[in-house]
């Protein structure tokens, strides 16, 4: 496991009250950095009127949400899931079928993918964390398979066509109110959510629960001699990362208008991994790094040419060869190095 | 060390500043230009890919003759291409480039039914007009119709009421049987076509569903034989139909059975692999490169010629779609969104498949359809017409409400 980051985990533990800002560890001033940039952009795209970009950064956040969540299971329990997108499809469903059939209410729809997800993610849970390694791996990815097709196949559902006609809606915050349909708005709010979910589930993960997982990740047979159940844990962060899929996924059809199948097929799952590999694993900003960068280039260099795909897989090959913490990894590295230096210098 | 953490991650994330900059660049692009531009939203990867290539073929063929005549309206007409990889998902995200970044003027291309619907959607919020050349899910121009998506091609239920047309002639009566995949669509398209065909006095002897990607098929033969029928419909695809026709030639049950089937059950793709056992093989469909007129021969020479290939169905029904947008244009005067959907409504046009009505109550084209006959004398395969079904007779009526 990443050296860097077992020392960033521990970080704000030693931090006191009084210096707790400047004791902020380096991985949170990197997603401080990026808060600014998005910020910053955001105000660009504004100010010249460019929705498509604004959209195209708030789809990137979506898909950063379930990257996170893969995150959750690879970088802090060593779990690889390969049917993430199981989740993130089913939050989706489930929050176009109630923005268009129950009320256009954003907090219903959410409330409604979170209990779908925690419900599926139990179930799916309890049948994955039976077995470990690869074996997991594979079961993931054909409980999501099977999803998959039965959502293809099933009428009601819209079966290969998907569901259109997803409403845009207003989104109420006591006496404020923002508009989907309005590409900055929905982009704050996005960003806002992204935030929310890095900041809640960092501090989860410093907490002894994320402690308990890295334990489980370094050495699993272990973790019953501390005194603690390494299943229930397991299956404890396997409904975490399922939930936050699911929420992730509300998202889209708030965005798209329509949700189609291919949502939960393994390239969703599948890219959700490349996004966390090549972002940086266990570090939660680096899938959201991981998921602008290549949500742009697949945007850019897909206008070029048809072999985009290629163009991905070589940046995903590079970044397991060159920078196998992935690209916040490298950074977390080279600034705590850095720091190391600063500190011991008189 | 704080302070200076946060300058080292801002500098260390420049490159990713410079990429979020990226809508500053692009801002003083989006002024219309002077030629008109046409948005191509279609799988050049992946499976579908083949279908893209010619959907590509076909418009820029049909582009290259507009522009050389002169363009629409004195001006040229520029295609601008985008992977759809046959998702909604990617779909959506790059038609909203070309309708937003690139402001184009009209859209097509989408292959796959979910993308079409998704792109259309897309296309109503931002209050511009795309087509679908390939698309044939009813649903299109049926309950999910929309006021700013049209279909140049001919959808599903024309192909199995032509189909079902031809069978009435030529044999009167027929006892059917029916096989198809066990998934959604597949269903789906063997009882459309049962019911187009028991309209027009066929009878239906039994039917079986089995599941997409079958290795063995024998085990349908016994039901297959005991329901004597004098016509099999399949609407299997891809590699299932090289399967299942091959070994109904090994177990001899070819003989004194036509094998009727949906347009996708034997393409160009799966041909070669099928071999002697397609011959025979009939279905309904909008195009076939053997058309005798002389818009058509005049059409594929220039396709082959330009190519080294001839087109199929999707590629002369995406060289058809450049004369329906050239006439509507025209017509409008203009590409203004409200002007060209009235141009559009209630057009007639002329392809290399004979003359296309666009209906203006569900935007659907009514073309005269075709019955084919595959002829397979084992080095070489045509697509021989067998019957024609004039247009007004395989549409069926209009079941859009929405506008």
């Amino acid at each position: 496991m990443p050296e860097a980051t077992l020392r960033t985990l521990s970080d704000p533990g030693r931090a006191g009250p009084a210096s707790r800002l400047s004791r902020l560890a380096p991985v949170h001033w990197l997603a401080l950095a990026f808060l600014a940039a998005a910020l910053g952009f955001a105000a660009v795209a504004w100010a010249t009127g460019n929705g498509f970009y604004l959209r195209l950064a708030t789809e990137a956040l979506i898909f950063a949400g379930l990257a996170m969540s893969v995150d959750l299971l690879l970088g802090y329990t060593g779990l690889l899931s390969l049917g993430q997108a199981l989740y993130f499809g089913l939050g989706a469903y489930v929050s176009a079928l109630v923005l268009r059939d129950v009320a256009p209410s954003f907090w219903l729809a959410m409330a409604a993918a979170l209990l779908a997800g925690g419900v599926a993610g139990l179930i799916g849970g309890v049948i994955a964390n039976r077995v470990k390694g690869v074996y997991f791996a594979l079961i993931t990815f054909g409980l999501a398979q099977v999803a998959a097709k039965t959502v293809y196949n099933t009428r009601a559902l819209g079966a290969s066509d998907g569901l259109i006609g997803i409403p845009q809606i207003r989104v109420g915050f006591g006496p404020f109110s923002l508009d989907t349909a309005d590409p900055l708005s929905f982009f704050l709010l996005v960003l806002g959510l992204t935030v929310a979910a890095y900041a809640g589930l960092s501090y989860l993960m410093d907490a002894p629960f994320g402690r308990t997982l890295a334990a489980i990740r370094a050495n699993e047979k272990r973790v019953p001699f501390l005194g603690f159940n390494a299943w229930r844990y397991k299956l404890a962060v396997y409904v975490l990362a399922a939930c936050v899929a699911a929420l992730a996924g509300a998202l889209y059809p708030m965005l798209r208008g329509f949700v189609s199948p291919e949502l939960m097929f393994f390239e969703t799952s599948g890219n959700a991994v490349i996004t966390v590999i090549v972002g940086g694993v266990g570090t939660l900003v680096g899938p959201v790094v991981g998921s602008l960068l290549l949500t742009a280039l697949r945007s850019v260099v897909g206008s070029w040419t048809e072999h985009h795909l290629i163009v991905v897989g070589v940046i995903f090959m590079l970044s397991v060869i060159f920078l196998r913490k992935g690209l916040v990894g490298a950074l977390l590295a080279r600034l705590n190095r850095r720091g190391e230096q600063g500190r011991t210098a008189p | 060390m704080s302070k200076n953490a946060l300058l080292r991650s801002v500098y260390a994330l420049s490159p990713l500043l410079a990429l979020l900059a990226a809508p500053l660049a692009t801002a003083g692009t989006a002024e219309a230009a002077d030629p008109i531009r046409i948005g191509v939203v279609t799988p050049l990867s992946g499976t579908y890919a083949p279908i893209g290539q010619q959907v590509r073929w076909g418009l820029e063929l049909a582009t290259k003759e507009v522009n050389a005549a002169g363009g629409i309206l004195g001006r040229q007409v520029e295609l601008l291409f985008e992977d759809e990889e046959a998702n909604p998902a990617v779909a959506t995200q790059k038609a909203e480039k070309l309708f937003q970044v690139n402001k184009v003027d009209f859209l097509t291309g989408t292959v796959n039914s979910g993308s079409t619907l998704a792109v259309g959607q897309l296309a109503e919020r931002n209050g511009r007009l795309i087509a679908t050349t390939v698309s044939f899910s009813d649903a299109i121009t049926t309950d999910k119709c929309s006021p700013n998506v049209f279909r140049v091609n001919a959808r599903a239920g024309q192909q199995s009421a032509a189909l079902a047309e031809w069978l009435a002639k030529d044999k009167p009566k027929a006892k059917v049987y029916y096989l198809g995949p066990d998934y959604e669509m597949g269903r789906s398209t063997v009882a459309a076509f049962k019911a187009a065909a028991e309209k027009t006095g066929a009878q239906s002897t039994g039917e079986v569903f089995a599941p997409l990607g079958s290795k063995d098929y024998s085990q349908y033969f016994g039901q297959l034989r005991a329901a004597r029928p004098s016509v099999l419909y399949t609407s299997t695809a891809g590699n299932d139909t090289v399967r299942l026709l091959t070994q109904m030639g090994e177990y001899g049950l070819l003989r004194n059975l036509t094998i009727v089937g949906a347009s996708g059950t034997v393409t160009a793709q799966n041909i070669g692999a099928i071999g002697k056992a397609a011959d025979g093989f009939v279905t309904g469909v909008g195009y076939s490169a053997e058309l005798a007129t002389p818009e058509n021969q005049a059409f594929v020479a220039a396709f082959r010629k330009e190519y080294n290939t001839a087109p199929d169905l999707y590629g002369a029904d995406s060289y058809g779609l450049i004369g329906f947008f050239k006439a509507a244009v025209e017509k409008a005067g203009g590409t203004d969104t409200d002007a060209l959907r009235k141009a559009m409504e209630g057009l007639s046009w002329s392809t290399p498949q004979g003359a296309k009505t666009m209906r203006a109550g569900d935007h659907q084209a009514i073309q005269d359809m075709y019955a084919v006959r595959i002829a397979a004398d084992g080095s070489s395969t045509r697509f021989d017409v067998v019957g024609t079904v004039p247009g007004d007779a395989a549409i069926g009526p209009d079941q859009c409400t929405r506008f």
